[in-house]
């Protein structure tokens, strides 16, 4: 098997031709820019006002824009996070004491949860709610195996 | 614009020696240009343009910047002294509005939807000297495009002394001192150009 040596000449011609496209690509370059800002510069300046409808207006509107996408996706959840039947038992004399907003928040969560613990707790229907008069049921089941004895 | 009083008191004046003479014969020439800004801006526009389009790759952030440089220009012509050349003076501010507008953190971010950035289509009418046929014209285009994104992934320093050194034709003295930096970073920066360009550019074929 023969391998093929890597000629210094060859290489060196590699590197030659590099450097010549890479010359002739800058010169390219420098006709395309040329071109392109002579094409430019022919234009009057445009206006303030015109401008603006370009590069400024685009830098208030691109802002402007994830403003209010921001705005439309936060405000339902503000809106959800302060509902009347929740936040009366989100406000507990522990979210009254002022902390950092971490505390904060993680009381929120736990109110939050606290309060839908409770409203399913009030929700379950009467036939299943805890006994309440056990001992007045219990006393009427005795005198009841009292009687029929 | 016209009617401008530029000489500014005491530059011209009291040249000690006659060796100095060519030198503030230059100055003085240089501020006299400036006198007639119309003039001045028709001169320079293209070549002011030129520099910002190719650095910023961006119409109308390059327009922009061109207005606010003549802008900035005119008001502190009076302190134009005639030190460089005033094609270096307006080229400097041009670099310091540019690297400004970098520095813009919103504008870095928002770089990224550049919704007027240059592309292959701004030099389709342009025809390649001495590539008549369509092939080569095509063909030329396409090394052009190549070029333009290579150029567009250097850093904004390398980019500058890039553009300044081979598109502007400016000699490194004078770019060292259009950016302020020393001569030894220029070639630095620009060593580093063009070997990041001839690997790009290389690794396309």
């Amino acid at each position: 098997m023969k391998f093929r040596k890597e000629n210094p000449e060859e290489s060196g011609a590699g590197t030659r031709d590099d450097m010549r496209e890479l010359v002739e690509a800058i010169g390219l370059y420098r006709s395309a820019m040329r071109h392109v800002a002579e094409k430019q510069a022919g234009r009057p300046f445009a206006p303030v006002a015109q401008r603006a409808s370009g590069f400024r207006l685009r830098m208030v509107l691109v802002p402007a824009l994830g403003a209010a996408l921001a705005a439309a996706v936060i405000t339902p959840t503000v809106v959800h996070m302060h509902h009347p039947a929740t936040t009366a038992s989100r406000v507990s004399p522990a979210a009254q004491v002022p902390g950092t907003a971490t505390t904060v928040a993680k009381m929120d969560d736990t109110q939050l949860m606290d309060q839908i613990d409770s409203d399913l707790t009030e929700g379950v229907p009467d036939a299943l709610q805890p006994l309440t008069g056990w001992d007045d049921t219990a006393n009427k089941a005795t005198k009841t195996a009292g009687t029929e004895k | 614009m016209e009617e401008i009083a530029t000489t500014p008191a005491g530059v011209l004046a009291g040249a000690p020696g006659a060796g100095n003479e060519l030198a503030i014969e230059k100055k003085e020439q240089a501020v006299l240009e400036l006198a007639d800004f119309d003039e001045v801006v028709r001169v320079y526009r293209p070549r002011i343009l030129r520099f910002l389009l190719s650095s910023l790759t961006d119409r109308d952030a390059a327009e922009t910047l061109t207005q606010e440089c003549f802008l900035k220009a005119w008001n502190a012509r009076h302190q134009f002294r005639g030190d460089s050349s005033l094609s270096t003076w307006l080229t400097r501010i041009a670099v310091n509005l540019m690297r400004d507008h970098l520095r813009s953190r919103s504008l870095r971010f928002w770089q990224k939807t550049k919704g007027t950035a240059l592309d292959v289509m701004d030099i389709s009418d342009w025809i390649p000297d001495g590539r008549s046929s369509p092939e080569n014209a095509a063909l030329a285009r396409d090394q052009v495009a190549g070029m333009w994104k290579a150029v567009d992934q250097l850093s904004a320093q390398q980019r500058s002394v890039f553009v300044l050194r081979f598109v502007e034709e400016m000699e490194l003295d004078e770019i060292a001192e259009t950016i302020g930096m020393n001569l030894s970073t220029v070639k630095s920066h620009l060593y580093r150009a063009l070997a990041i360009l001839r690997e790009r550019m290389g690794g396309k074929r």
